[in-house]
């Protein structure tokens, strides 16, 4: 009955224009594509905003969490870092890195110095399995070592970041609280940021691998362990480091290790000619590290 | 049913259409034949590749995080490098006013749009979530990154493009010089964004610094003229339409661009080459190195600089080579100069990393292998180019007549433009080509063919 009146109240109303069943069909041809399509693009933005949502309640910061009273940052020591790799191991293990070496949010580099000044550097499977000699090292065996220590390497949290100014789709950015994180969500996948970045420290997460958040095809890198420091916790290399090599702290509170570390040490960041102003600063490095 | 192309009528009957096509490849010439077949498998080969790497099948690209751009990177930047010099190459006759170039234009337009596609459905390979990067530039714009501008002056050229063809083979004189001079525009626009996507990399010293968005528009210049340089030669060589005014003003006109652009590609070579020795930047050092006589050396010196550089330069100079078959060489050599430049350009500011190699024992050079997909996907974009452009000839009225050279140089009070267009039909043919060229021009659709119907038939 309904379907009769609003038959009815159509062909009223069309007066001579009324559609034939041949126009119908042909108008319903046309709406279908029309339809799937908006479904589908609804569904993407539905999925997108879905991942957000869950997203935002794995990683929210605890409710009385305040961004703006926070500075996060660094401090690497590199006198006292022994090569273990429980930094890297933990990291993985944390932040679901991929197992293979060629994928880390922190990787563990040793540099060797030879008499005339060169630098070897090495880092086999990124350090996560420590610093086994018979891998390590084959350009330097023969030279004679003036100085080695290990370089443990992440994110650098620039202050001016290359890889948020280039991203054409603002899927990464820099927080309140100076930590430069990715929204998995609206990353392409193009690999500007990983080209930009002067510290090689983001990298594509791969085929069959995942983000915590379960996104494949992104790009990946460290967050400070995110998720932790906005909780109260320390991040997961911070916190296994056995030769507390690692000093993660709040630059707004004199009191935190790193503030510490950084008033009582000199301090160095890594290529600091780019004006990147680096959040990650070291101690006992020796030359110019890249 | 049935619809108007190029001033026929078709039916749009499964049946007749298919019955069309059957007696249209009868009547293809054999080698004609033999090279749509070829192209077509080569296309194939691509779509078979593309269909491996579209999401989530990323895992079957060589790049590693130390190599993030590949191949496919560079196969955008090479054809949508290539577009903007085949428009630049037209603004000259169109825009500019400049008779010997106004053969050039309906063939560099098609190429151009070709050209554009093919790098568009590269990079859409290339990029994780194509989907995703229309909405997100439409939706959260980054007008800082130099990679959205780009974006948008290519998606403005792709426009300006469309409404220039359409406007060119429907006669629309007006709009076409308007859409011709917008395109111009957005052709130095787009290539120059394209090098400051790269010029702007502090990271990447060999890409860092602003000569590289002129360098980018100076080998879209000689990118666009050397496929001219192709296309015209093979013009003249099958006698295709307009033959007779593309040999007596074009193929002179493309010569004399190709020599100027190559002269200024060596100057543009010589200071990169020189600032890189010269200065003691780390990674700019480094990748000169690598180019000089690392790992890119053989491409630079065999395929950059003998074949692409030095040996079409001599061909375009002697006396003896300033014919059209010298001219189709040195155009190849410098389409292939220009292939290996950009694979060398984006490896070669990849190629020294800034950290350790993460993941094993460090190495002075960074490595990338294509993998096999990638291979394909290049391949068969460049057959897609070639398949669609050969249809494009033998299909599309591609001579220029009088009301497109009226059109082109409307306004102009040029005597010399005027009288070209007037006395068009009196330019001599040129020398007759030998009776045994291997693919006769293409023959016009018999019109008494079964498919084709009067105009206005019934649908």
């Amino acid at each position: 009955m309904t379907e009769t009146g609003l038959a009815g109240t159509s062909e009223q109303e069309m007066g001579p224009t009324t559609l034939s069943r041949r126009r119908v069909l042909q108008l319903g041809a046309l709406a279908l594509p029309a339809i799937c399509g908006a479904r589908l693009v609804s569904g993407v933005l539905a999925g997108s905003e879905a991942d957000a949502v869950r997203a935002a309640q794995e990683e929210a910061p605890a409710e009385t969490y305040d961004p703006s009273a926070h500075s996060w940052a660094f401090a690497v020591d590199t006198t006292t870092c022994i090569g273990c790799g429980r930094c890297v191991e933990a990291c993985k293990l944390e932040n679901h890195v991929p197992e293979a070496p060629e994928f880390n949010r922190t990787w563990v580099e040793l540099h060797v110095v030879d008499q005339d000044g060169t630098v070897h550097v090495s880092a086999p499977d990124g350090g996560v399995h420590g610093f086994p000699t018979e891998e390590t090292l084959p350009a330097a065996a023969a030279a004679t070592v003036r100085d080695a220590y290990f370089v443990p390497r992440l994110c650098m949290q620039c202050e001016n970041p290359p890889c948020t100014w280039v991203c054409p789709v603002s899927a990464t950015y820099r927080t309140e609280d100076g930590v430069v994180l990715v929204d998995e969500n609206r990353c392409i996948g193009c690999g500007y940021c990983m080209v930009a970045c002067p510290y090689g420290a983001r990298y594509m997460v791969p085929a069959g691998d995942t983000t915590p958040k379960g996104v494949s095809g992104v790009v990946d890198k460290c967050t400070f362990c995110y998720h932790r420091i906005t909780r109260g916790q320390q991040p997961a290399c911070a916190e296994v480091c056995p030769a507390n090599a690692r000093i993660f702290g709040d630059l707004n509170d004199a009191a935190s290790p790193v503030s510490v570390a950084l008033s009582e040490q000199r301090v160095r960041v890594m290529k600091p000619a780019l004006g990147t102003k680096p959040h990650v600063y070291y101690t006992g490095l020796e030359g110019e590290v890249e | 049913m049935s619809v108007q192309v190029a001033g026929r009528t078709l039916s749009t009957d499964p049946r007749v259409a298919l019955r069309a096509i059957r007696l249209e490849v009868a009547g293809t010439p054999r080698p004609l034949k033999l090279w749509f077949a070829l192209l077509t498998a080569l296309c194939l080969v691509g779509a078979i590749g593309a269909v491996i790497a579209l999401p989530p099948g990323w895992e079957v690209l060589g790049t590693t995080p130390t190599f993030e751009w590949g191949i496919l990177i560079t196969g955008y930047v090479f054809f949508a490098i290539t577009t903007s010099g085949l428009c630049l190459a037209s603004s000259l006759g169109t825009v500019f006013g400049i008779e010997m170039f106004i053969p050039l234009e309906k063939r560099h337009a098609i190429l151009a749009l070709l050209s554009l596609i093919t790098a568009f459905g590269l990079i859409a390979l290339d990029l994780h979530y194509p989907v995703r990067m229309v909405f997100g530039a439409i939706l959260s714009p980054s007008p800082f990154s130099p990679m959205w501008w780009m974006g948008v002056f290519y998606g403005v050229y792709l426009v300006f493009l469309l409404v220039e063809v359409w406007s060119m083979f429907t006669g629309h004189w007006q709009t076409h010089r308007i859409a011709c001079t917008l395109s111009s525009i957005t052709a130095v626009l787009a290539p120059t964004t394209l090098g400051a996507v790269f010029g702007v990399l502090a990271a990447r010293p060999y890409w860092h610094g602003a000569f590289t968005p002129p360098a980018m528009v100076t080998t879209a210049f000689l990118s666009g003229i050397a496929l001219l340089g192709i296309v015209f030669a093979l013009v003249h060589r099958f006698q295709l339409a307009g033959w007779e005014r593309a040999t007596t003003l074009a193929i002179p006109a493309i010569r004399l661009l190709l020599t100027i652009t190559l002269v200024v590609t060596v100057l543009v070579v010589t200071w990169q080459m020189m600032f890189g020795l010269y200065g003691v930047v780390p990674g700019l050092a480094d990748a000169t190195k690598a180019l000089l006589i690392g790992p890119l050396a053989l491409g630079f010196w065999i395929f950059r600089v003998f074949l692409g550089l030095a040996v079409p330069l001599v061909l375009v100079l002697l006396p003896r080579t300033r014919t059209p078959a010298g001219l189709f060489a040195a155009s190849c050599l410098a389409f292939v100069g220009l292939l290996a430049d950009r694979m060398i350009f984006v490896s070669a500011g990849q190629i020294a990393p800034g950290t350790a190699v993460s993941g094993v024992v460090s190495s002075p050079w960074a490595v990338y292998t294509p993998s096999l997909v990638e291979i394909s996907i290049v391949i068969g974009a460049f057959a897609f180019f070639a398949l669609v452009y050969t249809l494009a000839e033998r299909y599309l009225p591609m001579g220029e007549h009088e009301g497109h050279l009226a059109g082109a140089i409307l306004g102009s009070s040029n005597p010399v433009a005027t009288a070209l267009v007037e006395a068009s039909d009196a330019i001599p043919p040129a020398a007759p080509i030998p009776p045994a060229a291997p693919i006769p021009p293409a023959a016009p659709v018999p019109p008494a063919a079964p498919v084709l119907e009067p105009a206005g038939g019934a649908s």
